[in-house]
């Protein structure tokens, strides 16, 4: 039995490895991508911001109005005040303190520490949504191509109407039935972004398939399920990786958007809902806004930019 | 008596790649002369493609970059002249004719209107003229019923038929040079004895001087009247071809006849050359090819050969002739 | 009878394979593509048999409708006297251990996510052939018999040379210890100084496990070396059919001649060579009568009209041509 175990271990371990050099051999032609190097580094910052940053930063949902509209450190403002009793206008100039580096907003509240938190919702959603939105792409993708006949058509006309209803209309329509909650709107990206994945493995699997090696992998009597799974499949993952990474920004974006328009979910500080809270104080403390729209901007751009490497790397013809 | 009308010295092109510098043609001399029919020969990767595109610089830059030598062309060196005197000589003085057929061709215009395009370009003179000379080529290169065929779009035409097409555009403004890579390779063998064909004729009827790329010495033994070998981005053979096929020297050169299966006869076993074509990246110290060669030398893999004269017309880079 | 049925190991009786043209919004039916068209001969046990013709005669196709790759149209194929066409999934899977492909461009038959061992060894995976251990001893074992080295099993397929990733090619195609190896274009993909390496291990295994080949290739001179017969195939049809010896020396087929003559060579520089017109015409549409006529230099009234048959002319030397009745 021990032995037993052991076998499986060697095996895992050795297969492990043999993997390692299949990857740094991906990761030295991305490598070479400065860009793409660069896009990793920021989204492994923010990867582990969101992971760790909560534990240093202020109580994010932490309200005080004593400390409301700080600028941050690096952006000293003018305050205009009228007072009552005396009926004037004055101004005075105020600073930034580093207990609220980036600021507060209207309520008080810690600009870092809002955008760290911020960090995790909008990681998270991004990532959940594609995740679902790829397994349903890759599988009605791959099926589709391999099955053919009748069922490929069945799957590529259902998608074709999914394709046909606005993405953004159709998310706004189930956040408005289904309510305004995070879990909602992740499942609604998901359910509804998987169309393009799937055309791109369809057409992707369609030519792997009469490859010669899948032709040679049949020649040997190898069942359909070996040929799915061990050939089509691996064959696959670069470009699902690759789709995955320049989803996931417009995944973070379509959540800002829904909550710029008033469909976020508020009991959660995600960046859109900054963003959205932040509009209306835009001329006095702008910084609300700004701020968190930098954060999208950065991320969507370092995603792209990987998403761009990884897709060189993977591509064998190119010559990097 | 000098009678060549392109003379290429020590020229070298590089690539600058990510993971290193690739000497795709490394120092290459070879002289091109009226009316004859050069071949330049060797396998895949030896230079001899990126050799014809460095002619009229047709090459990808950046990555690549000639790095050092001329190309005399007419008292020009196409190395440094002006893209815009070069781009005049492209086509009208030095023509090229390339192996892919099928992707060197626009499939969404029509045969006729890429041949007189191309004429239309370099020389001034009307649609109806440049028409009747597109079909006097085409008929020249043995397409029957070349009026037709004007109007084809270029997926309505075989292989063999696009290949022909290409070397009638190539011949379209009356080129003093063809450059033809690897012409004869991705067609089956009765085309390939065609266009061989064809390629005899216009040497007999226009004296025109050909560079001829291919990695088979039977085509050169056909065709040429001189070939220079190439191996790992260097010359390391220049002879007429009666001597390339008789007399070699350079061990490469043997190598690769002897590896021939020859029609004439079967015997069992065929020879060849041990090892494989050596990586662009990493190559060998000394002369490239001393890692498969059967007659090396110890000072092979520390010096790079030299130029040896073996005869007036015959030259060779070996350290067995030195 | 039983005697001739057993070195036999394969006989393809009047194999057809068309593919259906359709058009339109309705998928309407308006001809076939014959790729294979009536074809028959037969592959003895040990033999070489070289299969020639141009892109487009079918040559590929009929190699890939032996093992059932391509369903075929009609006809019988006999393997040691079982017709492998009327077999059911699980023969088929059986089947396929015993005849075995090596294709053309070693760069795409093999996966390139997977370790080169792994692909020689799936072959053993699939049919559950025996443990771990002895499965990897296997591997190493037939990387050898190809000239590889067994410690190079952990590279992926990028790491090889165009000739070494053949030699893979050829070792997963021996995992099973087939009978028959068919081998398309094996060595046109490959450089010159490469391709006597490849020709020269493939004569080698064939003689050390007593294989039978069915090689198929264009280049008339590969075909010279190895094989001990050779049937030359034109639109879909074989014309002639001969021993080697026979069909160098003695080709009756104008298109066996042209084909011959055709090829390059050190001596002749072109002189009497029979340079044929035009190209292949499209398999959709052929021409009348026989196929090869409006290329034919020795052409009869008769050939536009009526389709010659395979006929035996001398001694196993079979041609199908009006010059020959």
């Amino acid at each position: 039995m021990i032995k037993r175990l052991q076998d499986i271990i060697k095996k895992i371990s050795q297969h492990l490895r043999l993997n390692t050099r299949l990857i740094n051999y991906y990761w030295q032609r991305t490598r070479r991508n400065k860009l793409a190097v660069a896009g990793l580094a920021f989204i492994i910052f923010l990867v582990a911001l969101g992971i760790i940053g909560p534990l240093f930063t202020l109580d994010p949902t932490e309200v005080n109005f004593e400390e409301r509209d700080m600028p941050p450190v690096y952006l000293p403002s003018e305050q205009f005040t009228y007072d009552i009793q005396t009926g004037q206008y004055t101004t005075k100039e105020i600073r930034g303190t580093w207990k609220h580096a980036l600021g507060t907003d209207s309520k008080g509240r810690d600009m870092l520490a809002m955008l760290v938190s911020g960090a995790r919702i909008s990681l998270l959603v991004g990532l959940i949504a594609t995740g679902i939105a790829i397994i349903l792409g890759t599988i009605i993708g791959v099926l589709s191509a391999y099955l053919g006949g009748w069922a490929d058509n069945a799957l590529m006309r259902f998608t074709d109407v999914m394709m046909t209803f606005p993405f953004f209309l159709l998310l706004v329509l189930i956040v408005f039935i289904f309510g305004r909650s995070l879990a909602i709107i992740v499942l609604a990206i998901g359910l509804t972004g998987w169309t393009g994945a799937a055309r791109l493995l369809r057409s992707e699997s369609l030519s792997l398939r009469t490859r010669e090696f899948i032709v040679a992998t049949k020649a040997l009597g190898a069942s359909d399920n070996r040929v799915i799974f061990r050939h089509l499949i691996p064959n696959v993952i670069s470009l699902i990786i690759v789709i995955a990474t320049l989803s996931i920004p417009s995944v973070i974006l379509a959540e800002a958007a829904l909550s710029f328009i008033g469909l976020g979910d508020t009991t959660k500080t995600s960046w859109g809902i900054i963003l959205e809270s932040g509009q209306n104080t835009l001329e006095t403390s702008p910084w609300v806004a700004v701020e968190p729209g930098i954060m999208i901007f950065l991320t969507v751009l370092a995603f792209n930019f990987l998403g761009d490497g990884l897709r060189d790397a993977f591509d064998p013809k190119s010559n990097i | 008596m000098n009678n060549a009308v392109l003379k290429v010295s020590n020229l070298k092109t590089y690539f600058f790649t990510g993971r290193g510098t690739v000497k795709a043609v490394d120092g290459v001399d070879f002289e091109l002369r009226r009316g004859e029919c050069l071949c330049l020969v060797g396998e895949s990767g030896c230079g001899k493609t990126v050799t014809a595109l460095s002619i009229l610089r047709l090459f990808d830059s950046p990555p690549g970059k000639i790095v050092d030598g001329r190309v005399s062309y007419d008292g020009l060196d196409l190395v440094k002249c002006p893209s815009k005197r070069l781009r005049q000589i492209r086509g009208k003085d030095i023509a090229m004719v390339f192996q892919e057929a099928q992707s060197a061709l626009n499939p969404v215009f029509t045969i006729g209107d890429q041949i007189t395009e191309q004429i239309k370009l370099h020389i001034p003179v009307g649609y109806a003229r440049a028409k009747d000379r597109a079909i006097t080529l085409l008929s020249e290169v043995g397409i029957p019923s070349a009026e037709s065929v004007m109007s084809y779009n270029p997926h309505q035409l075989s292989g063999g038929m696009k290949q022909r097409v290409l070397i009638a555009m190539g011949l379209s403004c009356d080129p003093k040079i063809l450059i033809a890579d690897e012409p004869t390779t991705a067609v089956d063998v009765t085309i390939k004895a065609q266009i061989l064909d064809i390629f005899r004729e216009l040497k007999t009827s226009r004296q025109m001087s050909t560079i001829f790329i291919t990695h088979d010495l039977a085509v050169v033994a056909e065709i040429g009247d001189r070939a220079v070998v190439m191996y790992g981005g260097k010359d390391v053979e220049t002879a007429p071809v009666s001597e390339i096929i008789g007399n070699a020297k350079h061990p490469y050169t043997s190598g690769l006849i002897a590896c021939l299966p020859d029609i004439a006869k079967s015997t069992g076993r065929l020879t060849s050359i041990p090892g494989a074509t050596p990586n662009p990246l990493e190559m060998p110290q000394g002369c490239a090819f001393h890692p498969r060669c059967p007659k090396a030398m110890e000072v092979c893999s520390q010096q790079e050969p030299t130029e040896t004269t073996i005869s007036k017309e015959h030259k060779v880079n070996c350290h067995l002739y030195t | 009878m039983k005697n001739e049925l057993n070195h036999k190991l394969i006989q393809i009786k009047n194999l057809k394979k068309y593919y259906p043209v359709t058009a339109g919004l309705f998928s309407r039916h308006i001809g076939d593509i014959k790729a294979v068209d009536g074809v028959t001969f037969d592959i003895s046990e040990r033999e070489i048999i070289g299969l020639v013709g141009e892109s487009g005669c079918g040559k590929s196709t009929l190699g890939k409708t032996i093992p059932r790759l391509e369903e075929p149209t009609s006809g019988e194929i006999l393997y040691r006297g079982t017709d492998i066409t009327k077999l059911d999934k699980k023969g088929l899977r059986e089947l396929r251990g015993e005849i075995q492909i090596i294709f053309q461009d070693p760069d795409a038959s093999l996966d390139p996510r997977m370790t080169v061992g792994d692909s020689i060894c799936e072959p053993l995976v699939i049919h559950n052939i025996d443990n771990e251990k002895k499965r990897m001893d296997r591997v190493a074992e037939l990387m050898e018999q190809v000239g590889l080295e067994a410690r190079q099993a952990d590279l992926y397929p990028h790491e090889f040379s165009g000739g070494q990733k053949q030699r893979i090619g050829i070792a997963r195609a021996l995992a099973l210890n087939p009978k028959l190896i068919i081998a398309d274009e094996p060595v046109s993909a490959l450089d010159v100084s490469i391709q006597a390496q490849i020709l020269n291990l493939m004569m080698d295994i064939q003689e050390k496990f007593g294989l039978a080949y069915l090689l198929i290739a264009h280049d008339l001179s590969v075909i010279r070396h190895m094989a001990h017969r050779v049937a030359i195939m034109y639109l879909g049809k074989i014309v002639e059919l001969a021993n080697k010896q026979e069909l160098f020396e003695n080709p009756l087929h104008p298109y066996t001649e042209a084909l011959l003559s055709a090829v390059p060579s050190f001596k002749s520089k072109g002189k009497g060579r029979i340079l044929l017109r035009g190209d292949v015409p499209s398999p959709l549409n052929p021409p009348s009568g026989c196929h090869f006529h409006p290329r034919c230099h020795r052409v009869l009234h008769i050939c536009s009209k009526e389709e010659p048959l395979l006929t035996e002319m001398a001694q196993d030397h079979f041609v199908a041509c009006h010059l020959y009745r």
